[in-house]
């Protein structure tokens, strides 16, 4: 039991999941997607990017650029809603975010599956 | 450089993350608060503006309210804001310039600068593993030549010096410890166009780690190193260290050839001098008794190899039982009463040769007054009392340092130069002057460039075709002005060689053969131009047999036809 893998774990984890309840729904229904859950999900997907920093290891090489992919992916959709929100049809522009979400969401559970087989590896 | 990005990357892990929750958190509350537009409606911002406004807050730019005058209750979370996020934002900036600040960092990115510097020379260059004086001299030697240098210097006040240097080609430098294996491998050990390693610095037992670390790394690359106690001479030499410098060795040759063939030193000067620099005129030496203040290991050599020129010796020595002298005057040679006891007024020349400076010039002064027309030499420790000396003006100033960076520019400069070098000293003096007037003739009184050409396909396809062609080249050939071939170039040469058998100042009419290696001193000039005849053909037929070789294939078909 270690303290810093458990938070370490924690962030990543919390980032696919944010990220996955934000993706579920609707594609086109702007009413299934709250503009909170994608503030928490790159806050912690940040989070979890700085936390995979300084890790010099093959793994840990990998795990830092699926966290990058997930994050530039998840900032594209936030600054889309910012600029575009009131300026186009509010379903459309749900398209491109919730699609630009879900590209995000295989970065982050590419993240998480090799993070569990790190984990299986260990055998500890 | 990796390694330093993740370096600052694993250090900023802490405040960055103080600053992404503290900018969330403080974003999220901005939201939730309720504010009234123009029209008094009750409205919330929306997430962007809100990290818009906390954007500008936490860097302490502050724009304002916008786009409505702020709610007391906006107002009150702002106030919270700013001294939840300024505090995370300055401890943030803090820690990057702590970081840039920090010893070790600034250590370790110069490593990698000088490490990725040595990587990328395209030219030859040697490895000094130090830059105290006469390491300092020969890196200008070499600069002045046109060789690339580079630097490993543990005192990080000396590469201060070096970063003041006017130079003509950038010196890479490292403040680190050249006994480390791992430094000499960033210095290009390893590299292929590393050329040899010099180890100069004051401590024979690191001079001593370099030489056998470098031989175990790459045995066939040429070391320089300096050695000053036997035993460690020894050890260097049973490694393979292709010279051994011995300074106070050195310096008592030098000064038996200067009694006895001020010739064969001068040329040994002017050979290895720093080109385009011009000789003082030489003083000769009397012959007759002569008097050695100081009996240390300089003093030592000065008598051993004055002895054999068959001088008799007054010896002054202030503490004879630690320097093991037997028939010795005590004293330290500054007072008048001691060098009286030496007989100075009946002797022809006096050696100040303790190894301080300031005793040296006392025992000078005090000898000049006693009997003027006496011989001064004097021995000259640290170039920082230059003007000192300058001012003295003694008959022969000898600093170590400075010989030392001469006998390493012999062996550095090339292989022949060392090997002509030795073979002039077996000369006599009347030889040696014969040839310094026929270089002076050539070329002035400036220090000349030293090369050597090989007659091989790669280096001298010219001569190597005209020669296969049955046509016979001579080494005048060589040396004339393609713009004007019944001019000289200025240019002598000094040294032939042919299947190992050396021929000292080659005739002019000497017919040359393949793989001749021959050694030459000029003026840059004369450097510059004579490859235009080791590689055109046309230039060089032109030169030998005066005839235009035709351009085209057709042309010499049918000169070959009808010719």
């Amino acid at each position: 039991m270690n303290l810093e893998k458990v938070v370490f774990g924690f962030f990543i984890v919390l980032a696919m999941t944010l990220n996955f309840g934000f993706f579920l729904g609707g594609i086109d229904n702007p009413t299934h997607h709250h503009v909170y859950e994608l503030f928490a999900a790159i806050i912690v997907s940040l989070i979890a990017t700085v936390l995979k920093f300084g890790d010099r290891t093959h793994v840990g090489a990998f795990l830092l650029s699926t966290s990058l992919a997930a994050d530039l992916q998840l900032i594209a959709a936030a600054i889309l809603w910012a600029a575009l929100d009131g300026k186009m049809e509010a379903s459309h522009l749900t398209v491109y975010i919730v699609s630009l979400s879900g590209g995000a969401l295989m970065a982050n559970f590419v993240s998480v599956i090799l993070l569990i087989s790190e984990t299986i590896s260990q055998r500890r | 450089m990796d390694s330093i990005l993740f370096l600052i990357l694993r250090r900023l892990r802490l405040p960055l993350i103080l600053i992404i929750v503290s900018f969330a958190i403080a974003t999220l509350g901005l939201t939730l608060m309720p504010g009234i537009d123009a029209e008094g409606n009750v409205w919330h911002m929306s997430i962007f503006q809100a990290f818009y406004v906390i954007s500008y807050t936490a860097t302490t730019i502050g724009y304002g309210e916008v786009p409505y005058t702020f709610s007391q209750a906006q107002r009150i979370w702002t106030t919270f804001s700013i001294y939840f996020t300024v505090i995370p934002w300055f401890y943030g900036i803090g820690k990057i310039i702590t970081l840039l600040q920090d010893t070790s960092l600034r250590q370790a990115m110069s490593t990698d600068q000088f490490a990725r510097d040595v990587k990328l020379l395209q030219e030859p260059f040697y490895v000094l593993c130090s830059y105290g004086e006469s390491a300092s001299l020969l890196a200008k030697a070499l600069d002045e030549k046109g060789m690339r240098v580079v630097v490993i210097e543990s005192q990080q006040s000396r590469l201060d010096e070096l970063e003041l240097t006017n130079t003509k080609s950038i010196i890479p430098y490292i403040c680190a410890d050249a006994k480390l294996p791992e430094n000499l491998v960033r210095a290009g050990v390893h590299h292929p166009l590393c050329s040899g390693v010099v180890t100069l610095t004051d401590s024979d037992e690191v001079n001593l780690a370099v030489a056998v670390a470098v031989k175990l790394m790459r045995p066939t690359l040429p070391v320089i190193a300096r050695a000053e106690r036997e035993d460690i001479a020894a050890n260097m030499a049973s490694f393979g260290t292709d010279h051994i410098i011995n300074p106070y060795t050195l310096f008592g040759e030098q000064l038996a050839i200067r009694t006895h063939a001020l010739g064969t030193y001068l040329l040994h000067q002017w050979l290895t001098g720093v080109p385009g620099d011009t000789l003082p005129p030489p003083e000769n030496p009397p012959r007759g008794r002569w008097i050695v203040c100081g009996y240390g290991r300089f003093g030592k050599s000065v008598v051993e190899n004055l002895e054999r020129e068959h001088l008799s010796m007054t010896i002054v020595e202030a503490m004879p039982e630690l320097t093991e002298c037997d028939t010795c005057i005590v004293g330290s040679g500054t007072e008048a009463k001691t060098l009286l006891e030496a007989d100075i007024m009946n002797a022809v020349a006096i050696v100040a040769g303790t190894d301080n400076d300031i005793n040296n010039l006392s025992i000078g002064m005090t000898a000049k007054e006693l009997n003027p027309a006496l011989f001064l030499v004097v021995r000259k420790n640290r170039r920082h009392n230059n003007a000192l000396f300058k001012q003295f003006d003694a008959d022969i100033t000898m600093q170590p340092t400075d010989i030392i960076a001469h006998e390493c520019l012999a062996h550095m400069i090339s292989p022949l130069l060392a090997q002509f070098l030795t073979m002039a000293r077996n000369q006599t003096n009347s030889w040696a002057n014969t040839l310094i007037s026929q270089l002076v003739s050539a070329m002035g009184e400036t220090v000349p460039e030293t090369w050597v050409i090989t007659v091989q396909e790669s280096a001298a396809p010219a001569v190597v075709e005209l020669l296969n062609d049955g046509t016979k080249v001579l080494l005048q050939n060589l040396m004339l002005d393609p713009a004007d071939p019944s001019k000289q170039l200025d240019l002598v040469p000094l040294l032939l060689l042919r299947d190992n058998e050396p021929m000292l100042v080659p005739h002019a009419f000497t017919l040359l053969q393949a793989n001749d290696r021959i050694l030459f001193c000029g003026t840059s000039n004369a450097k510059s131009i004579q490859p235009l005849l080791l590689n055109n053909i046309k230039i060089l037929t032109y030169v030998v047999d005066g005839i235009e070789v035709p351009e085209g294939f057709l042309w010499r078909y049918f000169k070959k036809k009808f010719g």
